[in-house]
């Protein structure tokens, strides 16, 4: 009996590795620390179009956003992450919030939403919302949850991947004393200094392709 | 001691009022959200001294809450205890499952669970306010919010009911122990980090040699340097090993912990070293054994340049050489003319070296490991070189006037004698001489310029002779003066053709199962058929002739490809291996071996090398060999490159190797092993045990 239950989960583990295997083929691509961003073209929601190309020579931080997430929320209505957007903007760093929730899944915008979701959340970034509902521009990313944050520098390499910063909760409370990934890569990118941090366990609701 | 656990006491409830007012969640004993209930799992009275207790969380079907890590997305539970009379030790997280959601995997808890800790109560009653947060998911996720309290009579003895206390117990089972050799079946054989690829192996040993275990599941503790994926597990020998993807760009931290488990108890192995993987070991192996660092370049590219002269002499080449001097030998014989020639078979060796240099390199900087020889490594190469020699071969053993032809090719024409530099390359490559391997060794490790002074110096040296001959008439002139001598001579030059021809329909059938030899004699006969049939011109004939040609060429190419994609290979050839006492190659088996002090003699071999199958037949096959291996208690490895097994094509990196032979013997108790020379002896394997 023991001997029948146990042949049959490994069968069950054969399988599911076999399907593991199958699947994730197109998972693998993703934005390295230290490797070139990969190349991406994606209309916004006031319908203009976006392409790594456009951000040559200039800062781009890239931004993962579902507004349904607890840890976009978090971010969000605490005004957190529209400060850092205008923060950097100033410093003229560009910011592309993409949001690759696909059609009928959670997070998923028509563009006349997006530009509503964009003035209701006081979004700061470049441009209202990149709108990859084919989760093209995510899956080569590899963007793995809301929020995943991506930082390309002007050479086009990605110097950051992963979380916002070092706190996963999704109390907004805890904020304050967490210490922000992307603003410390940030800043130390314009003093001219390493970033310490280029790579972190990106926390937050899964993207929903 | 009273004063004190009374000022405790108010202070608790004064913690407790402040969470009441503070209003976001009402303080009780139990803590619900959306998909959750959380209550207390504690004993009715509590004993004087430790006592583990939980937060037991209910969750409805379908969703999960999570280990302590989380995995590809979700958070940790967290427990923020805003006071207790007691000691609270940390957080015990019950082993987890994983969980895969759409595109990511989390690892947590399918179903209810209990988050335990231990707590030492130090008053007359143990009082707990904990704040919490967890986040519930099933593809959504909720966050959830509660204070907790607890108030607790210490006795003399813990008294649980029955029912919470076996709860308790189920999941304290859950919670991993700190792997020791007493309760741990495995031990770790190492945590390696591949440079090249992303991943991270652990590999576990089982500690009673023998024993009979199913693979354990593993999770990593560490979710910013892994990720949660499914290792790739493989069994090695009795080891298991788990190839983990690691978080692209994550810095690799000196050590790193695991969880182990069976499915009903779990491990802990905190703090493992990480090893660095292939490519920095190859790095230093190679500057402590290898030429690479140490020898100036001259000598490296004087070695090559005789080591490609060696090649001349190889059996491989040789009928090629034969082939071009013979159609000098047929030529009038003008001095200038045949410095000419002897220029372009140059040029046609130099600029396929040039050419195979910069390839390897163009392969070497994209990080693909890659061995000299592998060229015969394709099957529809192999097959195509089968074609060849067996046009040939039956040209000169006259069955088809292929001769003018033939001299076009391998002979006159300009591209004639190029096109013979460039095939001598092509064959001459499987068997490497004596010095080769270590050239091309260095020049994978080298810098791009020297690496290709290498390899245009293993050019020089294959070409030399054959100018020498061409440029000092006096030795070519030596050569008999034309006459029916050319005929014979030509018909015996037809026999090394078919050994070559053989030898290639053995290296296909290693490569592609027995069906190689099939295919490839197939194609044969349908070319024999095809000359027979364009030599009796009848109507058509010839059309016929070219049609069948054609038919079996995209036939057999096809299918030999076909079949080498499907990997029918290898397999039984190693079978036999085992029987007569050679392992495959297996790393970890080689590293037991090598701690345990036993000696270990590695056969780095492929079927397309005839250096190596000679050496095998006439020293390492031999019985007086294998006896002396046995009584020597050797650990005899055949490491199988004929397919180019990426493992093997890093353990000869290892070496400063990228060709085969290799033979590396560990002597019993080193670990640094002694190449012997590409060209074995018995008398080499003697002394190995003579001192």
């Amino acid at each position: 009996m023991k001997q029948g239950m146990r042949s049959k989960r490994s069968i069950a583990k054969f399988l599911g590795s076999a399907v593991l295997f199958a699947l994730p083929t197109l998972a693998l691509a993703a934005a390295v620390p230290g490797e070139r961003a990969p190349a991406f073209s994606e209309v916004d929601a006031a319908g203009k179009t976006h392409k790594l190309k456009d951000y040559e020579g200039q800062w781009l931080v890239l931004e993962w956003f579902n507004k349904d997430c607890p840890y976009v929320k978090k971010h969000y209505g605490s005004g957190n992450m529209q400060a850092l957007q205008k923060k950097y903007a100033d410093a003229d760093i560009n910011w592309l919030t993409v949001i690759s929730s696909a059609k009928g899944k959670q997070g998923y915008l028509e563009p006349a939403e997006a530009l509503d979701v964009a003035k209701n959340h006081k979004l700061e970034a470049s441009a209202p919302f990149l709108l990859d509902s084919d989760g093209s521009m995510g899956r080569a990313y590899g963007a793995k949850t809301t929020p995943h944050m991506f930082i390309i520098n002007p050479e086009g390499e990605v110097v950051y991947a992963g979380a916002i910063d070092d706190n996963d909760s999704a109390n907004p409370a805890v904020i304050p004393d967490s210490a922000n990934y992307v603003a410390a890569a940030l800043d130390a990118s314009l003093a001219g200094k390493a970033i310490e941090v280029a790579s972190s366990r990106a926390y937050g609701c899964s993207v929903k392709y | 001691m009273l004063l004190s656990s009374f000022n405790r006491t108010v202070f608790l409830a004064f913690l407790l009022l402040m969470a009441c007012w503070s209003g976001l969640s009402t303080a009780q004993e139990t803590a619900s959200g959306d998909h959750v209930k959380v209550r207390w799992l504690v004993p009715d009275t509590f004993g004087p001294g430790a006592e583990t207790i939980g937060f037991y969380f209910e969750v409805d079907p379908g969703w999960h809450v999570y280990w302590r890590n989380a995995g590809d997305s979700g958070a940790a539970p967290r427990f923020d205890f805003a006071g207790a009379t007691g000691e609270v030790g940390p957080i015990q997280w019950p082993f987890p499952v994983r969980l895969p959601i759409e595109h990511l995997t989390n690892l947590g808890y399918e179903g209810d669970v209990a988050y335990l800790f231990e707590v030492t109560p130090d008053a007359a009653a143990m009082d707990i306010v904990v704040n919490l947060e967890w986040l519930v998911c099933k593809v959504d996720c909720i966050p959830g919010y509660g204070i907790m309290t607890l108030s607790r009579p210490v006795g003399t003895a813990a008294d649980w009911q029955p029912q919470e206390k076996q709860l308790r117990d189920r999941f304290l089972a859950m919670v991993p122990a700190e792997a020791t050799a007493e309760n741990f079946p495995w031990q770790v054989a190492a945590v390696t980090a591949s440079p090249q690829a992303d991943t991270l192996q652990l590999e576990l040993a089982p500690r009673d040699a023998g024993a009979e275990l199913s693979s354990p599941d593993v999770f990593p503790l560490d979710g910013g340097l892994l990720t949660a994926k499914a290792p790739e597990v493989a069994q090695a020998g009795d080891n298991i090993r788990y190839t983990f993807e690691r978080v692209p760009g994550a810095p690799m931290p000196p050590t790193t912990g695991f969880v182990v488990s069976d499915g009903e108890r779990a491990w802990q192995l905190d703090d493992e070293e990480i090893r660095a993987g292939a490519a920095n070991a190859a790095g230093a192996v190679a500057s402590a054994t290898g030429p690479a660092n140490t020898q100036p370049l001259w000598l490296l590219v004087l070695a090559a340049i005789a080591g490609g002269a060696i090649l001349n002499l190889m059996p491989c080449v040789f009928p090629v050489l034969s082939i071009k001097l013979f159609s000098l030998a047929g030529h009038d014989g003008q001095a200038a003319h045949r410095v000419k020639e002897g220029l372009r078979y140059a040029a046609g060796v130099l600029v396929t070296f040039a050419a195979l240099g910069a390839l390897l390199l163009v392969l070497r900087a994209g990080g693909s490991a890659i061995g000299w020889g592998f060229q015969l490594q394709s099957a529809s190469v192999v097959l195509g070189l089968i074609l060849l020699f067996w046009v040939m071969a039956l040209s000169f053993s006259g069955l088809y006037e292929f001769g003018h032809h033939l001299m076009n090719v391998a002979g006159r024409s300009r591209g004639g004698s190029f096109a013979t530099g460039v095939l001598a390359v092509f064959v001459a490559a499987p068997c490497t001489g004596p010095f080769m391997g270590a050239a091309l060794g260095a020049a994978t490790l080298l810098p791009a310029y020297s690496a290709m002074a290498i390899f245009l110096g293993l050019g020089i040296g294959l070409a030399l002779p054959f100018v020498l001959l061409c440029v000092f008439p006096a030795l070519l002139n030596r050569l008999p003066a034309p006459g029916p001598w050319m005929e014979t001579l030509r018909q015996a030059l037809a026999f090394p053709l078919y050994a070559t021809v053989i030898w290639l329909l053995w290296v296909l059938g290693r490569l592609v199962g027995e069906s190689g030899w099939l295919i490839g004699a197939m194609l044969m006969l349908v070319i024999v058929f095809a000359f027979w049939l364009g030599r009796h011109a009848f109507r058509g004939s010839r059309w016929l002739a070219w049609g069948l040609v054609l038919a079996a060429l995209v036939a057999s190419f096809s299918a030999a490809n076909r079949l080498q994609e499907q990997g029918v290979a290898s397999g039984s050839v190693q079978q036999q291996d085992v029987t007569a006492g050679w392992q495959p190659y297996d790393r970890n088996a080689i590293g037991q071996a090598l701690a345990r002090g036993q000696a270990v003699f590695i056969d780095y071999t492929a079927a397309w090398c005839i250096t190596c199958q000679v050496n095998k037949k006439l020293v390492l096959d031999t019985a007086e060999v294998a006896d002396l291996f046995r009584k020597n208690d050797v650990y005899l490895v055949r490491a199988d490159w004929t397919n180019q097994d990426p493992e093997i094509t890093r353990a000869l990196g290892e070496l400063g190797r990228n060709s085969v032979p290799v033979y590396a013997w560990y002597p019993a108790g080193e670990r640094t092993p002694v190449l012997l020379p590409q060209i074995l002896q018995v008398s080499m394997i003697k002394d190995l045990f003579s001192e």
